[in-house]
């Protein structure tokens, strides 16, 4: 229904949009960044290794997201430029396939991190039988069934985001797992704090000088990043649902495209606060740059 | 989602508004809304919602501070400034725990005695478990199974730390010694402090 009948006040809120030049740009940015951590794990066997299987599968989330943003893009304009209907069946399909990656994109992304920090935890709690808990194959099981659910999840979730009961799980699971993954670092951060204190009565050891906060600065960076990035999508689908036609939610809805931009911003970060912290993976990239040329 | 885009028909097609609905779904009644009498800001939910969320994210910011906080004010300032450095670097490395591409060479030789006796510690543990457990789980399982413990520790603890190369610990490369700056960028740590990890791992495992 074209809804051209829509008066417009001077006090609305317009649609904040933003250029597809910068759409493009971003999402562009987002899918090539992490298509090369994709390569570069794949094409070094010392990267073989259950901690960088993870940080793929949160490359392949934010390569999910980016790419979903490109093609409804991409479909909007052929719409616009009449080659699509708006109101075909066809059409309506394509659409529900597309959000349904969205949601994949999402629940991978928090899959992924919850994944990543529940490797490292034990990493540092079991570092002596890390390999026996977390041996290659076992890496590969869980991100399989990670996936598995986050696709079941999300294609249910897409055919029937009509009812208010898919919407409700959808955003509780959000704020569960960033709390769930904020309580796996504490305990971390907790046990570093203990070793500190044995450190003292250590003999020998070269000592810098550091300040003490850059492990709260990495965990506050990861942590919130992602909430920056995901929530105000989240709030929006809410507000959607339960309160389309109040004006102070119309407003907040307006900005709807500035909220799909964070997305893809957090497809480019994403890669730069995991993936390009470890040596490994920056060496294995000047290889690849160093050969091409 | 998609049902809420509103795009800037760059054609201008309509005279009155420039904006077209897309993808229209029943449940998305997205009417005209009247925007009379408004008592506070139209924007309050984006500002309101955006200030919520920098202020809980600097309220996280400060709590892990605390956390990371350690010794009493009235110890030395040397050993302060220590543990401020070996927790920081062991916490710093949350990018990337127990990754290490570089070894102190000075330290080496303590350090693979330390190695070997939570070898010796581990090879008991784990032929305890050895029924229990298939042997494919190890990495270096075929060596373990083939070599008997009548052929003395040293090949027991060379494959004790194959096994022990959590992702990148041990490198080999001799690379030289670490600058500060390197640290702060969230290098690994010594391997001072991952002594200090399995100490306490074992501890907690025991």
């Amino acid at each position: 229904k074209n809804i051209s009948d829509f008066s417009i006040n001077i006090t609305d809120c317009m649609q904040v949009v933003v250029p597809e030049e910068v759409f493009f740009t971003v999402a562009a940015a987002g899918i090539l960044e992490n298509l090369l951590i994709l390569i570069a794990v794949v094409r070094n066997k010392n990267l073989h290794l259950p901690m960088y299987f993870f940080i793929c599968s949160l490359a392949i989330s934010d390569m999910l997201g980016s790419l979903y943003k490109t093609l409804e893009n991409i479909f909007i304009i052929l719409c616009n430029m009449g080659y699509l209907t708006r109101h075909g069946d066809f059409e309506k399909k394509l659409d529900d396939a597309m959000d349904s990656m969205f949601i994949l994109s999402l629940l991978g992304s928090i899959f992924s991190l919850l994944a990543i920090a529940a490797d490292r935890y034990i990493t540092i709690f079991y570092a002596l039988r890390y390999h026996h808990i977390m041996t290659l194959r076992r890496a590969l099981v869980i991100l399989a069934i990670i996936w598995a659910f986050c696709t079941g999840s999300s294609i249910a979730i897409a055919l029937f985001s009509y009812e208010a009961a898919t919407v409700i799980p959808f955003t509780i699971l959000f704020p569960l797992m960033m709390f769930f993954i904020l309580c796996l670092y504490v305990h971390m951060f907790l046990l570093a704090r203990s070793h500190a204190k044995k450190i003292a009565s250590l003999p020998s050891s070269t000592v810098h000088h550091r300040t003490n906060m850059k492990g709260a600065i990495t965990l506050t960076i990861f942590l919130g990043v992602f909430l920056c990035c995901w929530a105000p999508f989240v709030l929006h689908i809410l507000l959607a649902r339960f309160c389309p036609h109040n004006p102070y939610c119309a407003c907040y809805m307006s900005i709807f495209h500035v909220n799909g931009t964070l997305i893809m911003c957090n497809a480019i970060i994403n890669p730069m606060i995991f993936a390009f912290r470890s040596p490994e993976l920056r060496s294995t990239f000047k290889k690849m740059f160093y050969c091409s040329k | 989602m998609s049902a809420l885009r509103l795009i800037s028909n760059r054609t201008s097609q309509q005279a009155l508004s420039n904006s077209d609905y897309t993808w229209d779904y029943e449940y998305y009644e997205y009417g005209p809304v009247s925007f009379e009498g408004l008592k506070a800001h139209k924007y309050s939910i984006v500002i309101g919602f955006w200030v919520g969320l920098a202020v809980f994210v600097i309220f996280m910011f400060f709590v892990l501070t605390l956390l990371t906080k350690t010794g009493a004010p009235h110890q030395d300032n040397a050993e302060l400034s220590e543990k401020r450095f070996c927790m920081n670097s062991f916490v710093a490395d949350f990018g990337r725990p127990l990754e290490s591409e570089r070894v102190f060479s000075h330290q080496m030789a303590e350090e693979s005695q330390s190695l070997f006796h939570f070898c010796i510690n581990e090879v008991d543990h784990m032929n305890k478990e050895k029924e229990s457990q298939k042997g494919s789980r190890l990495e270096s399982n075929t060596h373990f199974q083939e070599v008997p413990k009548s052929s003395g520790m040293f090949e027991e603890d060379l494959h004790c730390l194959t096994k022990f190369n959590i992702p990148n610990f041990v490198n080999t490369e001799q690379n030289s010694s670490l600058g500060e700056d390197d640290l702060l960028i969230s290098e690994p740590p010594i391997i001072l402090e991952n002594k200090l990890v399995r100490q306490s791992s074992h501890r907690i495992l025991d």
